[in-house]
């Protein structure tokens, strides 16, 4: 269940699921109560400067955005604090180092006692910047596409010729290692790699960067896809990439741990899961405003899941209202078939799986037990 | 066990055989008619646009419909759908494609 990979500074958990180290919600999930989330996966903007081949945010349009100022995302922070949200984390359907509220949001949420994450490609993530956020995160992981520059230009902007994004990433990023070392921050800084069937020619030149790069971690996960298949990846084929990827977890240092996202990987298209209860325990929010159950869901064509907007009304009335539970209770009902009505693999597929399973019977969750893993407040 | 985890082992209802055997025009007909009869305050609001075989019933909306709205009146037909036509039917609204013109380039078009 807890695939730990062991860091110099801790458990690290990326192929699996730590909802056994809330297993408070868990019990009061199963006795019907309304729970609030662990964590939830936002944006401060749907906006960004990439366009990387593989970007799930290409079918997430949903009907109308609206611009997030910085008072929402502070009131948003308040609200999560007041139910009982443990993390946050800025991956979600937009770059939110775009965002002017992206440096008061971080700190805000330090000060409520909220762990906060953040994905990024590092264009924009410059020096002054990073000064300012990089003592107040848990995490940050850094989409690399690809570990050549001109592989990397071509798969996250417009061509092989621009590869001067990649150099700024990477200046970036060893902008954030340096930092790190130096104020020996609490910061876990890793890279990822969203691997599409016919890059399999880039898997160890990735995994090479991360060890140049003296990142914590380097990992390479599954793309998905819609259930219309807009993006066409063909599951099989991951199957030809397995010694590949065993080559490049092999190159993993003391420093460096190139982690392979195995169970993603192997499930594909294929959950195991008819009920979708993984969004109850993390939640995700658009770079819209939109509040929807998951990710998933952000398109127009889902609008029956459309929750509410947080510029719009306070989240905790959202969190509140019979809409919102309405949706979740929706997810749960046989009205639902996640393996045909939703794209494959979730942020909450690990949790999802474990709940399923647990309601089923077939493994029942157990409290976590200590050493707690890092990233605990993260599923 | 509380909520309502005892559906994890369900099936989610297909269409059964009567609406399958329709033709889709006869199947957007019927749809049309219980809509009007049925749900009258929303039947202006709703476009039923397409009515597959396999219950997939696509409809578009005649104004946009805030978030905290639109998820209670699709909701609220599909319900209703399945009430008075058949349990399988599953109701969608028209996707929409990116709105960023970068990742534009890229030619992804989101399906139907």
């Amino acid at each position: 269940m807890t695939a730990a990979v062991q860091t110099r500074e801790g458990a690290l958990i990326l192929d699996s699921h730590k909802l056994s180290y809330h297993f408070d919600r868990v019990q009061a999930w199963e006795a019907g109560e309304r729970v609030a989330p662990v964590s939830v996966d936002m944006s401060l903007t749907r906006a960004c400067g990439a366009m990387c081949s593989f970007c799930y945010a290409m079918m997430q349009e949903s009907q109308a955005r609206s611009s997030i100022k910085t008072a929402h995302a502070l009131n948003l922070l308040d609200d999560f604090a007041e139910i009982g949200v443990r993390s946050v984390s800025l991956v979600s359907d937009g770059e939110s180092t775009l965002s002017k509220a992206y440096v008061p949001f971080i700190q805000h949420a330090a000060s409520l006692g909220i762990d906060v994450g953040n994905a990024t490609n590092a264009w924009e993530w410059e020096p002054e910047k990073i000064e300012q956020v990089l003592p107040y995160l848990t995490w940050i992981r850094f989409t690399v596409a690809a570990g050549r520059p001109e592989s990397y230009a071509s798969i996250m902007y417009k061509g092989p010729e621009h590869t001067e994004v990649f150099d700024r990433a990477v200046r970036h990023i060893k902008y954030a290692v340096d930092l790190k070392k130096r104020n020996r921050l609490p910061v876990t800084l890793g890279i990822q790699m969203v691997l599409m069937p016919h890059l399999k020619d880039e898997i160890i030149p990735f995994a090479q960067l991360g060890l140049d790069l003296g990142v914590d971690y380097a990992v390479i996960k599954h793309c998905s896809d819609d259930e219309q298949h807009t993006l066409g990846i063909d599951y099989s084929q991951y199957e030809g990439l397995h010694g590949l990827l065993t080559q490049a977890e092999s190159m993993s240092n003391e420093q460096t741990k190139v982690i392979v996202k195995w169970s993603k990987i192997r499930d594909g298209d294929k959950p195991t899961y008819k009920r979708f209860y993984g969004p109850q325990f993390l939640l995700q929010i658009s770079g819209s405003g939109l509040v929807a159950p998951s990710g998933m869901f952000f398109n127009a064509r889902y609008s029956k899941l459309h929750i509410g907007n947080f510029t719009e009304e306070r989240f905790k009335d959202i969190w509140e209202s019979e809409r919102y539970w309405r949706a979740m209770n929706y997810l749960a009902s046989p009205a639902f078939d996640a393996q045909t009505m939703m794209g494959t693999l979730p942020i909450q597929h690990y949790v999802s799986v474990a709940l399923d399973n647990h309601a089923k019977g077939i493994q029942r969750m157990q409290p976590g037990v200590d050493p707690k893993p890092l990233h605990v407040n993260f599923l | 066990m509380g909520g309502n985890l005892h559906f994890a082992n369900f099936d989610t209802p297909t269409p059964g055989s009567a609406w399958m055997m329709l033709s889709e025009d006869e199947r957007l007909s019927r749809l049309k008619d219980v809509l009007t009869k049925g749900m009258s305050s929303v039947a202006n609001l709703i476009v039923i646009t397409s009515a597959k075989d396999d219950g997939q019933v696509i409809v578009s909306l005649q104004e946009q419909l805030p978030a905290d709205k639109r998820g209670t009146v699709l909701l609220d037909l599909e319900a209703f759908l399945k009430e008075t036509v058949d349990q399988g039917l599953v109701v969608w609204l028209d996707g929409l494609g990116d709105k960023n013109s970068l990742r534009n380039l890229r030619g992804i078009e989101v399906k139907a």
